[in-house]
């Protein structure tokens, strides 16, 4: 029976406007009854019908949510797996020109550690000095299009091929500028400015000061101090005690004196790295 | 008599109430935000066609995947207008379908067909 119905029925009972025999007030309470407890089922049924809807989208939450979960996970190894690709394919290329000029793969190690050390204390953010720790090994790829004999040779340079072996700064900003990844930008900057000195009598445009971009300031030093440190063709590895004076005499000449002082303050922290990433068969760094 | 067609909504079923093919059928979701507003103009249909129509075969189609339980008691009354016309003397054929791997919408179902016990009433697996 109807809802509208029962209730108008009853209501026209309890109003007086229908009056009932006693055998019809029975049948009719009967049915009142009958209804009551149909209505008493349905009224649990509804509510069981919100349980079910309640259970299945806790299940679908649970299940959402493992899933996101699932890809979270995925996504950060695929994304590692990148960066770390992106680092090895930087710290090859970056050997490439190294080794072009017989260095060893522990100089851009080297000067990829005091790079970061430098930028941290100069107060460069965590995220730039590690992007700038994996970009300087890339400094001297532009050296890949500088010929061997020019690169090794081991008697003093005339005036052009030494014009010829500083043209490594430009090709190696030509080679990387045209990239928008952060790393590669900072490469690009490394390459072309790491060369440029304090006092404006760098190479190759000549910038002087803080024309010179704190990366590539910061990469000069690092660079210049592994490379007196270490035995190369053209001659043997200095003295600390000499590495040291030149740096005191060089500030605000061919460095920036701020992070001179930086250099000298955190001077054990560089010798640490020097010693951790020693070259095999170059021991005369002391 | 006219047909009156609703169609659906990201919270509310597909409704076609059809007197020339004699079928009624509502396919899809149902959380209203109002319930009782959103169907009064169906269960108004259905009590005029019930009254208008002759009281040959018709067909009533719920496919309904999930719904509230304002839903489910709205229902309950849908059901109650064809019980009515069903006491009246009309042929209906009420089918509840259900995907198979919707566990909820069969036991929903199968408390549909329990209630209605005089009707014609088939729960169709999908
Ligand atoms: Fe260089
Ligand atoms: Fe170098």
């Amino acid at each position: 029976m109807r809802e509208v119905d029962l209730l108008g029925a009853l209501e026209e009972f309890v109003t007086g406007k229908t009056e009932l025999s006693k055998d019809g007030l029975q049948d009719f309470a009967e049915v009142l009854l009958k209804e009551f407890k149909r209505k008493n089922r349905r009224l649990e049924r509804i509510l069981k019908q919100s349980d079910r809807q309640q259970i299945e989208l806790d299940r679908y939450k649970t299940e959402l949510e493992e899933r996101v979960d699932e890809a979270v996970k995925e996504i950060k190894v695929l994304n590692n797996e990148i960066v770390e690709t992106q680092k090895e394919i930087l710290f090859t290329m970056g050997a490439i020109g190294e080794t072009r000029s017989k260095e060893t793969g522990n100089h851009v190690k080297r000067v990829a550690y005091y790079s970061y050390i430098l930028a941290k204390k100069w107060g460069l953010s965590e995220e730039s000095a590690k992007i700038l720790r994996d970009a300087s090994p890339m400094h001297d790829i532009g050296k890949v299009a500088i010929p061997d004999t020019i690169l090794n040779k081991p008697g003093p340079l005339t005036a052009n091929e030494f014009k010829i072996i500083q043209e490594h700064a430009e090709i190696g900003y030509d080679l990387l500028k045209h990239s928008k990844r952060p790393l590669l930008q900072t490469a690009s900057i490394v390459a072309h400015e790491h060369h440029e000195k304090w006092d404006g009598s760098g190479y190759p445009r000549g910038l002087k000061g803080e024309e010179i971009h704190i990366y590539g300031r910061i990469t000069a030093i690092a660079d210049v101090f592994d490379a007196l440190g270490s035995d190369r063709v053209y001659k043997q590895a200095w003295k600390l005690d000499r590495i040291l004076t030149l740096f005191r005499e060089d500030s605000g000449k061919h460095f920036d004196p701020e992070l001179v002082d930086i250099f000298f303050d955190n001077l054990d922290e560089f010798l640490k790295i020097r010693s951790n990433f020693r070259d095999e068969t170059n021991d005369s760094s002391y | 008599m006219d047909t009156l067609h609703i169609e659906a909504t990201k919270f509310t079923p597909d409704i076609l109430l059809d007197p020339e093919e004699r079928l009624i059928r509502l396919v899809g979701k149902s959380y209203p935000e109002n319930t009782f507003d959103f169907y009064a103009p169906v269960l108004e249909w259905l009590q005029n066609y019930f009254e208008i129509e002759s009281s040959e075969d018709t067909t009533i189609e719920l496919e309904i995947l999930y719904f509230n339980s304002s839903s489910s008691k709205l229902f309950f009354d849908l059901f109650d207008i064809v019980e009515d016309a069903h006491n009246r003397g009309h042929k209906i054929e009420v089918k509840w379908i259900y995907d198979v791997e919707n566990e909820s919408a069969e036991e929903a179902g199968e408390d549909y067909k329990d209630d209605f016990e005089m009707l014609n009433f088939h729960l169709v697996e999908k």
